[in-house]
């Protein structure tokens, strides 16, 4: 990293445990609580910008592209992509952009890479590429401010001009220079290089070289390794079995030895596990209940574990487990970029 | 993405609903709130980055920590006035490390650096050489005090600055950007300050690591956060030296308080290296190092096979016998007969264990590893007897652990060992 202090391990709670007798692999026999409850997490996501009169809306505000993001995907998968108005959608991305290209997390907030990612996520999936060209600063832009993070020395990047360097940004960088049709603007070479060099015995990566391996950090150079067409560096057995321990009674998947469960992880675990061909490694069934249970089925949104309280980032990350694991009447979610298969098929063209 | 602040973790559900009474309360917190806002953003619109700016930024921040805009904010009000401006030719002129960004940058801070070339006044050199009786000495000697005062200042500033975030950090100890700020600022640190000063700042810095990991010893970003410190404080520009013995110490001394430390044992597997070739480490030391290590992972193992840390130190040493070529060794110069003695030596003892735990899984699969290994050290097939214990010992996997039955499928295949 610089250590990425955003997220730890305080994950306390009351675990609560769910019996289930029998499980098996076919969904339409699990009980009621164990149905995926679409609407109330349509109308969940629908929500969350009609809550202006709560403190806690205002305190999130540097977040605000990033959940357009996260509630977007989870209603793309959902087989709902309107329950949010495209127009509105997309002048609110445009209006954070800034003229060196980059993206604040909403208008008045400076330009960093987390935002332009989600900005560049979201006007593909919402198939606005062209309004980027007319109405916004274009595609060229964008790119240039992205490729400016890059260290050249090291090929790693940086989230922003001040802010310190991780696997996280280069991941970012990769995924919507790719989406942008950009990716020759930075040296991949030397990106590749770097996370080769974060690469421990295990298997696994770290955020940076020397660190140990963590599953969020796992999924972002699997996933860039993916992007690069490079994944012949990937030690498909080790870093097969590390993610496979992570598994653990629940059902749910944690992100690093003797921690606890949390869908978020899970998500990061199953689509690595997927880029290496082994999700077969772990309990399906299993996974697919831990997620469920997770849910509130009254209210809606997600949790990072039964119980807890819910939050449109465990929203967004448990449905897009669930589709990973064919959760039937999901539009199937790409494992490398966390949308939709038919976005990046159509921008893509694979 | 990885994980940002924003999300929920482990906070208990609750029903949603306020009183008409706690409403009307936040309606009120959100008002004083904006208010904030608004000025801050108001003149930073304007590019005013004065010491009243920065006040009201202490005072966001407290409510909001997670405002990175703000801390950009006041990051500009620091260069832009409070901090001294880096006179040309005095500063250490070290490049920022993270390169390439000050050049695009976004346009507050172009503008921002146009006008610090506009405020810095003309060179002083163009008016010494001996006018209105001013000597050159006499004006070498003003020119260091004022280089002085202004790191006296610098220095009063940025601990000020390390001051403000600890109660910070305190409440949200896991909030990106607070400690990104925090390495800025003691990256200024090292540009504005004396050697010996700067170095006594960075030491208090580790100092910190270990105060945060004694709190949350696998705090996975309190162990980055401490390597980072560490690079540092070995590097030039602190005039440092090499810190891996004192740290190699660390680890131990984390890992005695509690065996269950896979941070501490990832970070020892990581100094190792570096320590043994610091040491100039001869063949033979390098052995009792390796056995010594060997020994420590044992007893740790026979208290608890069912730690997963335990058994990947025991592996990562294990790989030091097989994968000579890939990795930097402990010790290189084992022979072939010697590597073949340590692996059969551990299947044995590992076998050994499971007389009083014959439902580990972990051991188990350890025996399968090292079986495998020392077939490949040793360039064969495994033999009939080895054969029969791995379909043993892969039947007892499949048993214990039915979750990861399509690993066990794959190895079952992979290997041949299907009945
Ligand atoms: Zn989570």
């Amino acid at each position: 990293m610089q250590p990425n202090p955003i997220q730890a391990s305080t994950h306390r709670t009351t675990h609560k445990t769910l019996k289930f007798s029998n499980m098996t692999q076919s969904f339409t026999s699990l009980p009621q609580e164990l149905q995926l409850a679409t609407s109330a997490h349509v109308k969940y996501i629908q929500s969350l910008d009609s809550r202006k009169d709560e403190y806690d809306y205002w305190l999130t505000e540097h977040l605000r592209l990033n959940g357009l993001y996260w509630g977007l995907t989870a209603l793309h998968l959902l087989g709902h992509p309107e329950a949010l108005p495209r127009a509105e959608t997309i002048d609110f991305v445009l209006s954070c952009q800034h003229e060196n290209g980059g993206f604040g997390a909403a208008p008045g907030h400076d330009a960093h890479m987390l935002s332009t990612v989600s900005a560049v996520q979201i006007l593909a999936m919402v198939d606005a590429f062209d309004d980027l060209e007319t109405r916004g600063r274009g595609k060229a832009q964008v790119g240039k401010y992205i490729a400016s993070l890059q260290n050249r020395q090291t090929g790693t990047f940086a989230g922003d001009e001040w802010g310190e360097e991780d696997t996280r940004f280069l991941y970012g960088a990769f995924n919507a220079l790719s989406l942008l049709g950009l990716l020759h603007l930075v040296d991949v070479d030397k990106a590749v290089d770097h996370i080769a060099a974060c690469a421990n015995f295990d298997g696994g990566y770290g955020v940076s070289p020397g660190a140990e391996s963590h599953s969020g950090q796992i999924f972002t150079c699997v996933a860039a390794l993916t992007i690069a067409g490079r994944k012949e560096l990937i030690d498909v057995d080790r870093l097969g079995r590390w993610l496979s321990e992570r598994q653990i009674a629940g059902g749910g998947l944690n992100g690093r030895p003797e921690k606890k469960e949390d869908v978020c992880y899970s998500w990061w675990v199953l689509s690595s596990l997927e880029m290496i061909g082994k999700t077969h490694w772990i309990d399906k069934a299993k996974l697919t209940s831990f997620i469920l249970s997770s849910q509130d089925t009254d209210k809606g949104g997600i949790s990072d574990r039964p119980g807890d309280m819910v939050d449109v980032w465990h929203t967004c990350f448990g449905i897009a487990g669930l589709s990973l694991l064919d959760y039937p009447g999901l539009e199937p979610v790409d494992e490398v970029y966390c949308m939709p298969k038919s976005t990046i098929k159509r921008v893509l063209g694979r | 993405m990885a994980d940002q602040g924003g999300s929920n973790h482990g906070i208990a559900r609750t029903s949603r609903t306020r009183t008409e009474e706690q409403r009307q309360k936040d309606l009120e917190r959100i008002k004083d709130y904006r208010a904030l806002e608004d000025q801050v953003r108001h003149h930073a619109a304007k590019n005013d980055y004065s010491s009243d700016v920065f006040a009201l930024t202490s005072k966001l921040l407290r409510l909001n920590p997670e405002y990175y805009t703000v801390w950009n904010v006041r990051r500009r009000c620091l260069i832009s006035g409070l901090l001294s401006k880096p006179s040309p030719g005095s500063s250490p002129s070290k490049a920022l490390p993270t390169s390439s960004p000050t050049a695009t940058t976004t346009t507050s801070s172009a503008d921002f650096s146009s006008s610090l070339s506009t405020e810095t006044p003309p060179a002083p050199e163009s008016q010494t050489t001996g006018k209105s009786g001013i000597t050159a000495e006499d004006d070498e000697e003003q020119k260091q005090q004022t280089r002085q005062q202004d790191q006296q200042n610098d220095q009063q500033i940025l601990q000020k600055e390390l001051h403000f975030t600890i109660p910070l950090l305190l409440e949200s100890p896991k909030c990106y950007w607070i400690w990104s700020y925090r390495l800025w600022i003691l990256k200024q640190v090292i540009e504005r300050l004396p050697v010996p000063v700067a170095r006594n700042i960075w030491e208090e810095e580790l100092g910190l690591t270990s105060k945060m990991l004694l709190r949350d010893q696998r705090n996975f970003h309190a162990w980055g956060y401490r390597r980072h410190v560490v690079e540092q404080l070995e590097s030039p520009e602190l005039e440092g030296k090499s810190l891996v013995e004192s740290e190699f110490e660390f680890t131990t001394k984390k890992i005695s308080q509690n065996l269950s430390n896979f941070s501490a044992w990832h970070s020892r597997s990581k100094l190792i290296p570096r320590l043994l070739d610091e040491r100039n480490a001869n063949d033979e030391a390098r052995k009792a190092f390796f056995e010594e290590e060997l020994n420590k992972i044992g007893e740790a193992i026979n208290v608890g096979p069912d730690d997963q840390s335990l058994w990947y130190y025991h592996q990562f040493l294990m790989l030091n016998l097989v994968n000579s070529a890939e990795h930097p060794t402990i010790a290189p110069a084992f022979t072939q007969e010697e590597r073949v003695t340590y692996l059969r030596r551990e299947i044995e003892s590992i076998q050994e264990l499971l007389e009083d735990y014959d439902d580990a899984k972990l051991i188990y699969e350890a025996l399968f590893d090292y079986t495998l290994y020392l077939c490949q050290l040793q360039g064969r097939k495994p033999n009939e007897q080895e054969e029969k214990d791995l379909k043993g010992w892969l039947g007892n996997l499949k048993k214990l652990d039915p979750m990861r039955s399509g690993r066990w499928a794959d190895l079952e295949r992979d290997l041949g060992l299907k009945e």
